[in-house]
C-alpha cells in the first residue's frame, strides 16, 4: 500500500497523465479508500483546469501602436545586443 | 487542385488578412480567385465575424467552427479550425479530442454547453428551439455572446458548403480524416470505397508529426532574411501577444514585460540569420523571450532565488470543492484571480509553472529552458500547482464558493 505522502509524490505525473500503468493502478486503490487525496487530487486537477483555460496573462488587444513602433525605430537605427545574450 | 482552375495571388488586400489571421492564403479562397471580389467580401465577413473582438472569445469561434466541420465530416475546415486552434495556444491533442467529441475533451461545462449548442444548430436545426438557447442563458452566456455562437455555426456551414463545392483539397496534410466517402471523394477514394481494404473497413484517424506541417511565418521569414526589414514588423504584431504573456509570467508587471518584449524582439531579429527553421519560428521566438525574461529575473537583487532548493511543502487546507467551480466567476473574475494567485508564488514555482501550464512546453523543454533536471522541473511544477491550489480553496471550496 502506498502512502498520502507517496501519493503526493506521484501526484505531479497522474495529472499529467505521464504515469505507469501499474503506479497509476496503485494510486487508483490509495484514492478509493483516502478522502483527503481524493480531495486533494479532485482540486488540483480542477486548479490547473481553471487555471489552462482562464486566458491569464493575455495581452488585451493587439499590441499596442507606440511598442511596435519602438521595437522597429530601433530594429531601423541597428540597436545591438550582445550576442551571448541571445538564443540561436 | 480543386473542381475550378487555381489562379495566381494577386496582391490584394483581403488576401493579407487571411495570411495574418491564417498564417496562410487557405486553398479555399484561392479557389474562388476568379472573382476576387467575391473573396473581399467573404474576407470583410470573417474581418467583422471571426477575427475582430467580439463577446466570444476567438478560441470559444475557433471551437465553435471546429465542431460544425467536423459534424459536416468536412476534413479540410477541421484540419485548417484545428491548425488556427494551435496558434491560439490550444494543444492538438485537445482540439483533436473536441473535433472527436467535445464533452470527452475536458472543457469547463460552460464550453461544453456551448458546443453542444453549435453541433445541435448544425445537426438537427429542425429540432432546434428556444429551449437550446436557454440552456446557454443558464449556462452564463449573455444574448450578445448567443448571437455570436448562432451566426459562428452559419458562417461554419457557409465555409463548408464552398470548399465542398470547389473540391478544394487540404493546405496541409490533415491529423484527422473523416470518412471521404461523406465528403467529396475523389476517383482512387471513390475505388476504396468500393473496394474496402482487407479488413472491410475505412482507415480514418491519419495522424503525422508536427515537423512536418509547415511554418506559417516561413514566407514572412524568407523576406526579412532577404535584407526586406519592414516585414518584420508582421512578425512583431502576429506574434507580439503571445511573447507578452511569456514575459508578463516570468516578470510580473505589465512595464517590465514590454521593456523585455522589446528586447527580445530585438534578439529575434538579430539572430534571424542562424535561425533553420528547425521549429517553427513562433517556438524560436518564444524560447528567446522565455530566455530574455529568465536572464532578467535572475538579475534582479531581491529576487527569491530560482536555483535554490527549500524545503518540503506539505497541502495543508484540504476542504472539498464545488463540482463546477468555474459556475461561480465570470471569465473576467477567473482570469484577474489567477493572475493575482500565480503572481505570488516565489519566483522559481511561478516560472516553472507558467512554462508548463500556461505556455504549455514539454517537461524535457521546460526543463531545459530552465537548466534543471526533468525530476527537479516535475518537483517544481508540483509545488507550484500544490501552493496555487491551496490559494484558491477559499474562492473555490464548497464552504467558500457558496460565500461569492
Amino acid at each position: 500500500m502506498i502512502s498520502c505522502r507517496d501519493f503526493i509524490t506521484e501526484l505531479g505525473n497522474l495529472l499529467d497523465d505521464d504515469i505507469a500503468l501499474e503506479i497509476r493502478e496503485q494510486l487508483e486503490s490509495h484514492l478509493a479508500h483516502c478522502n483527503s487525496c481524493q480531495v486533494l487530487y479532485d482540486s488540483t486537477r480542477k486548479t490547473l483546469r481553471i487555471v489552462t483555460e482562464s486566458g491569464s496573462f493575455e495581452y488585451a488587444g493587439p499590441i499596442a501602436e507606440p511598442l511596435v513602433s519602438k521595437i522597429m525605430d530601433r530594429i531601423r537605427n541597428g540597436c545591438e545586443i550582445a550576442p551571448k545574450e541571445a538564443e540561436s | 487542385m480543386g473542381f475550378l482552375p487555381e489562379i495566381e495571388l494577386p496582391d490584394r488586400e483581403s488576401l493579407k488578412t487571411l495570411k495574418r489571421n491564417f498564417g496562410l492564403v487557405p486553398k479555399v479562397y484561392r479557389a474562388q480567385l476568379l472573382r476576387p471580389d467575391l473573396v473581399d467580401g467573404e474576407v470583410q465577413l470573417l474581418d467583422r465575424l471571426l477575427f475582430a473582438k467580439g463577446a466570444l472569445s476567438r478560441v470559444q469561434k475557433e471551437f465553435i467552427l471546429l465542431v460544425v466541420s467536423a459534424e459536416n465530416n468536412n476534413s479540410y475546415f477541421a484540419a485548417l479550425h484545428g491548425q488556427t486552434l494551435q496558434f491560439l495556444g490550444v494543444k492538438p491533442d485537445k482540439s483533436q479530442q473536441v473535433t472527436i467529441d467535445h464533452r470527452e475533451a475536458n472543457l469547463p461545462e460552460p464550453e461544453i454547453a456551448l458546443l453542444d449548442f453549435a453541433r445541435k444548430l448544425a445537426s438537427q436545426p429542425r429540432s432546434f428551439t428556444e429551449l437550446d438557447v436557454e440552456s446557454l442563458r443558464k449556462s452564463n452566456f449573455n444574448d450578445e455572446q448567443i448571437l455570436e455562437a448562432v451566426l459562428m455555426v452559419g458562417l461554419a456551414q457557409l465555409l463548408n458548403c464552398i470548399q465542398m463545392g470547389l473540391g478544394t483539397e487540404p493546405d496541409f496534410k490533415p491529423r484527422l480524416t473523416f470518412p471521404l466517402k461523406e465528403v467529396n471523394p475523389t476517383a482512387a477514394e471513390v475505388r476504396q470505397i468500393i473496394e474496402p481494404d482487407s479488413a472491410g473497413e475505412f482507415v480514418s484517424g491519419e495522424f503525422m508529426s508536427d515537423e512536418s506541417l509547415s511554418d506559417p511565418d516561413f514566407e514572412i521569414v524568407a523576406r526579412v532574411k532577404n535584407g526586406d526589414t519592414d516585414a518584420f514588423e508582421e512578425l512583431v504584431r502576429k506574434h507580439g501577444r503571445r511573447v507578452y504573456r511569456s514575459l508578463v509570467g516570468i516578470l510580473g508587471t505589465p512595464e517590465e514585460a514590454e521593456d523585455a518584449l522589446q528586447d527580445a524582439f530585438l534578439k529575434a531579429f538579430q539572430h534571424l540569420p542562424n535561425f533553420e527553421g528547425r521549429s517553427r519560428f513562433s517556438t524560436w521566438l518564444v524560447r528567446i523571450a522565455i530566455n530574455t525574461g529568465l536572464q532578467r529575473l535572475r538579475s534582479r537583487k531581491s529576487f527569491d532565488s530560482l536555483d535554490e532548493e527549500s524545503e518540503d511543502f506539505r497541502p495543508r487546507n484540504i476542504q472539498a470543492w464545488t463540482d463546477s467551480p468555474e459556475e461561480y466567476y465570470s471569465r473576467e473574475e477567473l482570469r484577474g484571480l489567477v493572475e493575482k494567485e500565480v503572481m505570488k508564488l516565489p519566483p522559481k514555482y511561478r516560472v516553472a509553472l507558467m512554462l508548463r501550464d500556461l505556455e504549455e512546453l514539454s517537461t524535457e523543454d521546460a526543463a531545459a529552458a530552465l537548466g534543471l533536471t526533468v525530476p527537479g522541473l516535475k518537483a517544481r511544477v508540483l509545488r507550484g500547482r500544490l501552493m496555487l491550489r491551496e490559494s484558491m480553496v477559499p474562492y473555490f471550496s464548497k464552504a467558500g464558493a457558496s460565500k461569492s
